[in-house]
């Protein structure tokens, strides 16, 4: 086990040790080191405080319904129950959970089920109020809504284990020799989403789908059949199942992954399928790029990595070739490529069931990602027509929306700190209770930002963090996607930051560097920042006796007066400076 | 041995041989169980505790019914006596397993 590996606390009400001993030995990242409550001991161990809160810890909590619900024991025996007590205890149950999670980075539930061999009130059972399988339905929503509002929580879908396990799902020699319900194979798919889990709420998410066209978008050979005569939609099964891909492709875009194409085809051939074909459900408009072109994929998909400014590590690649997935596999290794079936009606299944896309939150930036990338490009094909930079800057008519933190761009945030590798100052991963706690100090403030333009709105895209100790301020997180950089909004976002430390009596102003694999363009933009460098400490000040240059191409609204007034003696000081 | 017998210890084996399997899966790295004849399954020179030994009956058991389309229970006869117990080892496990698919034919 390495010394990286992750923590995950396990409190069940049954034996989960040979989970907890699969876990551990799973080759599969992230590697985990699991550690096992008294099995049974429920909410003693929700409710233990000894139990130290890190940043590494996750918790996992895993429970029979009969096991924490009294009356739900009582409904399993068909004894009579107050229907109140029960919805007392899930919610009991779920102030417990809540208490748990402060002190840990997050806690993961797993729904409730019941074995198939559990008939209850039999055929009238969904009809009976006291029926197992319909109290089974309403525990688990009552415990959803309970657990909706509670960041850091997140509840696994345990049907799923079962059904994929079939009638090993639930073995009753097992649980009577070791007092484990659960079969092996219910286990292993729980280990995957898990450490699906664990991945997502630790950044890990892959947010770009790379996708082939002929036999893998549509069937067929466009370049061969023409764009009239591939296949998709229409009352043909392959092409049916196509069109089903597509709408998976779809849905994930939704819930913002991106797509791109990299396809060796004659791109005018290839893109008039995407603009002509009255059956196709992906237009071009839902891909952020493309490649149509007879390089070597590898490299297309390197370039549309670069473009979209993706790491390697967030790709996924999907083609039907077993040649081109050995390629991209043997070249870019931190690339995921899936194997991929042979039968086309299974494609859309095969795309649905892959977890590497789960997102710990879904906030309005990720729904509009495809279209804030295809603003981007627009943004940048225009760029060409300006003489200077600052002309094409001043072109865009940036607005740059400075908020502190708040319920509503808590997520936000919470994604940014953990997603962002190259612009990102100290590299700290929070999660929300980790976040709210750090900044009950009262010495400490957070801004996001959120930047538009005449392309539209980027969404929240940077957020600073400022820790204030008396004479001394420290900019303790700086964070931006890389989306906007380079605009100026780096500047814009430090001069709102010295803007709120000077009102408060600061005189200096100190960001300390964190070095990553990644984070080499933050100490570019830091060393051109105009603050002092002090190389040993990997440290930058700065003196708030001068004014920090606001950049003139972007226009600050926030609500903090202070702030606003020391922007206006910026821009009087910059007018004094910069030429006409 | 009957003939009988030796014919089916191959696909017993077989058998015992994937529950091992998807046992280590549980195991550290350099604790895997040797999926051999004379693999001891309790007692002190086992590889296995008795978290460890549940999870094998089961999944044993799950591949045999697989394998010969029967339920079989291996937690019949005394099967953890020292002297005669048939989970000593793999080995006698298979032998015991063998008798009882015999006795199932006969049914």
């Amino acid at each position: 086990m390495n010394s990286s590996s992750t923590e995950l606390y396990i409190i069940s009400d049954f034996n989960l040790e040979a989970f907890a001993r699969q876990i551990e030995n799973d080759s599969a990242q992230p590697q985990v080191r699991a550690k096992s409550a008294p099995h049974g001991q429920v909410f003693p161990s929700l409710l233990k405080a000894e139990t130290k809160a890190s940043q590494q810890e996750f918790c996992l909590v895993w429970t029979q319904p009969e096991g924490v619900l009294p009356s739900f024991r009582k409904a399993l025996q068909l004894q009579p129950f107050a229907e109140q007590d029960l919805w007392s205890e899930v919610r009991h149950f779920s102030d417990c959970l809540k208490q748990c999670c402060s002190r840990f980075r997050a806690v993961f539930v797993t729904s409730w089920a019941l074995p198939s061999f559990q008939r209850g009130y039999g055929l009238l059972d969904f009809q009976q109020r006291s029926g197992l399988r319909r109290l089974l339905l309403e525990v688990n929503l009552l415990l959803a809504k309970e657990l909706e509002s509670s960041s850091g929580t997140y509840l696994l879908d345990s049907t799923a284990w079962l059904q994929a396990a079939g009638s090993k799902a639930w073995s009753p020699k097992l649980w009577y020799l070791s007092k484990c319900p659960f079969g092996n194979e219910v286990l292993q798919s729980a280990i995957r989403d898990v450490k699906a889990a664990i991945a997502s709420v630790s950044g890990s998410y892959r947010k770009l789908i790379v996708v082939d066209l002929d036999d893998t978008l549509w069937g067929g050979v466009v370049g061969d059949l023409g764009w009239q005569s591939v296949a998709i939609g229409g009352h043909d099964y392959r092409g049916e199942a196509f069109a089903d891909f597509q709408r998976a492709l779809q849905t994930l875009r939704r819930r913002g992954v991106l797509l791109a194409i990299a396809s060796k085809n004659q791109e005018e051939i290839a893109l008039e399928v995407l603009r002509q074909h009255p059956e196709m459900v992906l237009r071009l408009d839902d891909f952020a790029a493309y490649r149509i072109n007879w390089n070597d994929k590898a490299a297309n998909i390197v370039d549309l990595a670069a473009e979209l400014n993706v790491g390697l590590q967030s790709v996924v690649f999907l083609d039907d070739n077993p040649v081109e997935r050995a390629r991209v596999r043997q070249a870019l290794p931190e690339v995921l490529v899936p194997e991929w079936p042979d039968d086309k009606t299974l494609f859309a299944s095969e795309l649905l069931r892959l977890t590497c896309f789960d997102l710990p939150q879904l906030t309005s930036e990720d729904a509009s990602r495809t279209e804030l990338y295809i603003a981007r490009r627009q943004r940048e094909s225009a760029k060409g027509t300006f003489a200077s930079f600052d002309e094409w800057l001043h072109s865009l008519h940036t607005i740059l929306v400075v908020e502190e933190l708040n319920d509503s761009n808590l997520p936000r945030t919470v994604q940014l700190l953990n997603k962002t590798n190259q612009m990102n100052l100290a590299t700290r991963r929070l999660g929300e209770a980790e976040l709210r706690q750090w900044l009950r100090a009262g010495n400490r403030k957070l801004w996001t930002f959120r930047v538009k333009d005449d392309f539209g709105d980027s969404g929240i895209v940077g957020i600073v963090s400022l820790q204030i100790d008396g004479a001394e301020a420290q900019i303790v997180d700086f964070v931006l996607s890389c989306r906007v950089m380079g605009r100026r909004i780096e500047e814009a976002m430090i001069a709102v930051c010295l803007g709120h430390a000077r009102a408060l009596g600061v005189e200096r102003v100190r960001a300390d560097f964190a070095p990553t694999a990644k984070n080499r363009p933050c100490l570019d933009f830091w060393l051109g920042s105009g603050f002092a460098h002090d190389q040993d400490k990997n440290s930058f000040s700065w003196d708030l006796a001068k004014l920090y240059p606001a950049p003139p191409a972007v226009e600050i609204l926030c609500d903090d007066p202070a702030l606003l007034r020391d922007r206006e003696s910026a821009n009087r000081a910059l007018a004094h400076v910069l030429p006409d | 041995m009957t003939p009988a017998i030796a014919n089916y210890l191959d696909s017993i084996y077989d058998s015992l041989y994937a529950a091992i399997r998807e046992l280590n899966l549980q195991m550290p790295k350099n604790r895997q169980i040797p999926p051999l004849p004379q693999t001891a399954l309790f007692g002190d020179n086992s590889y296995l505790d008795s978290l460890g030994l549940a999870n094998f009956i089961v999944l044993a058991e799950q591949k045999l019914e697989q394998n010969f389309g029967v339920t079989v229970d291996l937690t019949q006869d005394n099967p953890f006596s020292d002297e005669s117990g048939h989970f000593r080892t793999l080995g006698t496990l298979a032998l015991y397993t063998a008798s009882l698919l015999k006795a199932k034919n006969r049914e």
